[in-house]
């Protein structure tokens, strides 16, 4: 990487095409000293803030309070936490991306969790176990084959599933609470409960296969919960 | 905690408890690979499977990706 004035600019061109060429040696401009140290940290909380705007941007719908100061509290406090957690890991960056691109992304998660948190923040978490499916009778065919694999998915997740599992699978995915919002909440963490998730879909497609309700080797993910049987049935 | 409340498993629900994200692929391992994974989409060259599987499985993590590529679509060409 060239050593360059620490406040050129990136050149025009895609952001893409810029990947490999970026002009700022941002690692030695962080860890040198003096006033070269100082402007490059005031570039990067620039950087953060850009990425963190854009974020809670996207998500400010999902906020309780979305008033302008609101917001510029979240997006400060995002990027502030965001820079402290980029500069304890600058010594990993390998250059395999733009340096802004890397450090988008610090800011961009951070900003997004604290949102979700905020969302969730007045709003109580169940960690409830399975209902029965709606009741097959009474529905059109489309209707009730799906609901012959509700069926037959909730049985199986009674038959393979520990109670912590069904759980986690349920606030998740039923329920649909924010992964890192479960994980602060069990005290616990995001990669935690995604494994767990993980580990919950092997056991249910294996289980759903052998029943013959999704086909024995899936070619996508967005095939994958086709039922292979084609008509309703008991389970 | 509050007590149970009787409701049914959706169709979206079933989808997502169905899906294939294999390979294995954790959320922090996602983190390190998505600044890499997103300007990989944006050149258009082959992307990351197992990177593919994870974002569709975990909303999280698809929303980040989106947000970034997003972000780096509009900077000033």
């Amino acid at each position: 990487m060239s050593q360059t004035r620490f406040d050129e600019q990136v050149p025009p061109g895609p952001a893409c095409q810029v990947a490999r060429r970026e002009p700022l040696d941002w690692v030695s401009a962080l860890t040198a000293s003096g006033p070269q140290q100082d402007a490059a940290l005031r570039q990067l909380h620039e950087l953060m803030l850009r990425a963190a705007r854009h974020q809670v941007w996207r998500m400010r719908d999902a906020l309780p309070d979305a008033s302008a100061a609101t917001l510029d509290e979240v997006i400060n406090q995002a990027a502030d936490e965001a820079m402290v957690s980029l500069l304890g890991k600058l010594d990993t960056f390998e250059g395999r991306s733009r340096f802004t691109t890397w450090a988008y992304k610090f800011a961009i998660v951070q900003a997004g969790s604290d949102v979700r948190r905020l969302q969730w923040r007045h709003r109580e978490v169940e960690l409830r176990d399975l209902d029965s499916p709606a009741p097959l009778h009474d529905s059109p065919a489309h209707e009730v084959e799906a609901t012959d694999l509700a069926h037959a998915l909730a049985s199986a997740m009674s038959r393979v599933l520990t109670p912590h599992q069904r759980r986690i699978a349920i606030a998740l995915l039923v329920d649909e609470v924010p992964i890192d919002v479960l994980a602060d909440r069990l005290g616990t963490t995001r990669g935690a409960l995604y494994k767990t998730l993980f580990d919950v879909r092997g056991r249910l497609r294996t289980e759903l296969t052998s029943q013959g309700y999704l086909p024995g080797a899936s070619p996508s993910a967005t095939s994958a919960a086709t039922p292979a049987r084609p008509q309703a049935g008991t389970p | 905690m509050s007590p149970q409340t009787p409701r049914p498993i959706t169709s979206r629900a079933v989808e997502a408890l169905l899906l294939d994200t294999t390979p294995w692929l954790s959320c922090e391992e996602c983190f390190e690979r998505l600044d890499t994974h997103v300007e990989a989409l944006l050149e258009g060259s082959p992307t990351d499977v197992a990177m593919d599987r994870h974002l569709t499985g975990c909303p999280a993590c698809a929303e980040e990706a989106a947000s970034l590529r997003q972000l780096l679509e509009g900077e000033p060409h």
